[in-house]
């Protein structure tokens, strides 16, 4: 019996200085983690719109917050594509539905891009990420993906720079037919597939990550479709 | 499992740096090298070498994670019960890595978004478990960290090793500059799509297996 008894506690022993401890670290470094994931967030949004002045790759955290302030101005739009007038991204909490943050970057008091999130499974992992669109609300001004947990060289791919620069000036509306084009992605090159139109609302796919493109193209599709009722406001006027 | 060590009980004051437990050190990083001579933690090798600089990060946070969790296993080795022995050491390691990550969450964030996953796949290294289990069981704690960073350096050589192979035949750069010459590309060099793929690691690793074994001097058992 000693010999149980002296297993129990030290396992319970184990446990609790273990998660004291962590709990501790946890606590102690959390500012510094949330501000960090906070301008995470806010670098990618810049980086989605392109500036017109791009942010250097080694900018400090506080030019990335100044930019941010100076440039981005934070909208919340319903499901009817309505903006809430006085409501905030960080109004949105869980349990409110059919909300949706919006991010409209403006040079000197002029709209030049609207961006908002994406995210959805790949193969592994959500993957997190945002879509800018011009205020012609039609062509793609810029994409990020910023936090996956996909396969590092192929589906990771999806965060380099090569890949993302695919999307700009593919179109999330036909003109000719009248209807929404979401975005997708090819296995293999575009050009492989189609020499019409549809190159427009087709991009590229990465070799060997045939299940991550998948996930994008479905995820793509639903954020697309879910932002429509602005954009077609948009459109119209 | 661990090369034989003097043992030096009846000596109460050993030098920290004593010939043996030199040796020690030594033996994990080169002599009885992890991923050379004793073939574990081969699954993360496979994992995080198709860039130098995921390879470097990981074996960072190994020296780290093994340093640590052999001398704090070590020092309590004499308490814990054989029952769930193994428990407490993953308990062990996971708190070290969960706090590894979140240092490396807090002040090197832009690392340990490219580690992403990895990170937390050093809880399941078979490197790791097999010194705790093998060595600091068994050993007092300042030999158990010696151990532990040394075994962890060895892995973190041959990491190297192989990733910068991976990188620069898949990718042509080296630790993100390029490295092959575009002129090469002009005139058709391709950059080899097997290494960026889990199988290029395997030819890689075996290749690294023999030529160190080769120059060591290493022949298996019977």
């Amino acid at each position: 019996m000693k010999g149980y008894r002296h297993t129990f506690v030290f396992a319970f022993i184990i446990c609790v200085v273990c998660s004291v401890v962590l709990s501790a670290l946890y606590e102690g470094l959390r500012p510094r983690i949330e501000r960090n994931a906070d301008v995470e967030v806010k670098r990618n949004i810049l980086k989605s719109v392109q500036l017109a002045q791009p942010l250097a790759a080694n900018a400090t955290d506080q030019e990335c917050l100044t930019t941010y302030k100076e440039k981005i101005e934070e909208l919340v739009v319903d499901e009817k594509g309505n903006i809430q007038p006085g409501m905030k991204p960080s109004d949105i909490r869980e349990g409110i539905k059919g909300m949706y943050p919006l991010y409209v970057y403006k040079e000197n008091g002029v709209v030049k891009a609207y961006a908002y999130p994406i995210s959805g499974s790949g193969l592994w992992s959500i993957i997190f990420g945002y879509l800018a669109i011009e205020p012609d609300a039609v062509t793609v001004r810029g994409i990020t993906f910023y936090k996956d947990g996909e396969t590092p060289g192929l589906g990771g791919e999806i965060q380099k720079d090569w890949f993302q620069n695919n999307f700009r000036g593919k179109k999330i509306w036909s003109e000719k037919d009248q209807k929404l084009t979401p975005i997708a992605l090819v296995k293999g090159q575009v050009k492989d597939f189609y020499q019409d139109e549809r190159v427009n609302y087709h991009v590229d796919g990465i070799t060997a990550a045939t299940l991550t493109c998948k996930g994008v193209t479905a995820f793509l599709d639903r954020w697309i479709k879910m932002y429509e009722p602005f954009f077609s406001k948009l459109r119209e006027t | 499992m661990s090369a034989p060590v003097p043992q030096n009980q009846v000596v109460v004051k050993e030098a920290l740096l004593s010939k043996g437990n030199q040796k020690i050190f030594k033996d994990g990083l080169w002599d009885n090298n992890p991923i050379s001579y004793q073939v574990m933690g081969i699954c993360s090798a496979l994992a995080v070498t198709t860039a130098v600089s995921t390879g470097l990060v990981m074996s960072i946070g190994l020296v780290f994670v093994l340093g640590c969790s052999e001398a704090i296993i070590s020092s309590i080795r004499r308490y814990i019960p054989a029952r769930i022995r193994i428990i407490v050491q993953i308990a062990v390691v996971s708190a070290f890595v969960i706090a590894l990550d979140l240092v490396l969450k807090a002040y090197f964030y832009a690392v340990s978004k490219q580690l992403s996953v990895f990170v937390g796949l050093i809880i399941t290294n078979t490197l790791v478990m097999a010194r705790l289990e093998g060595f600091s069981m068994h050993n007092p704690p300042w030999k158990s960290f010696l151990d532990g960073v040394g075994n962890a350096l060895g892995y973190g050589l041959a990491l190297t090793a192989v990733a910068s192979i991976r990188e620069l035949f898949g990718a042509g750069t080296l630790l993100g500059f390029h490295v092959i010459p575009q002129a090469a590309y002009e005139s058709g060099y391709i950059n080899n799509g097997l290494m960026v793929l889990s199988p290029g690691a395997f030819f890689v690793l075996g290749l690294i297996i023999w030529g160190h074994r080769s120059i060591a001097k290493f022949v298996e058992g019977k």
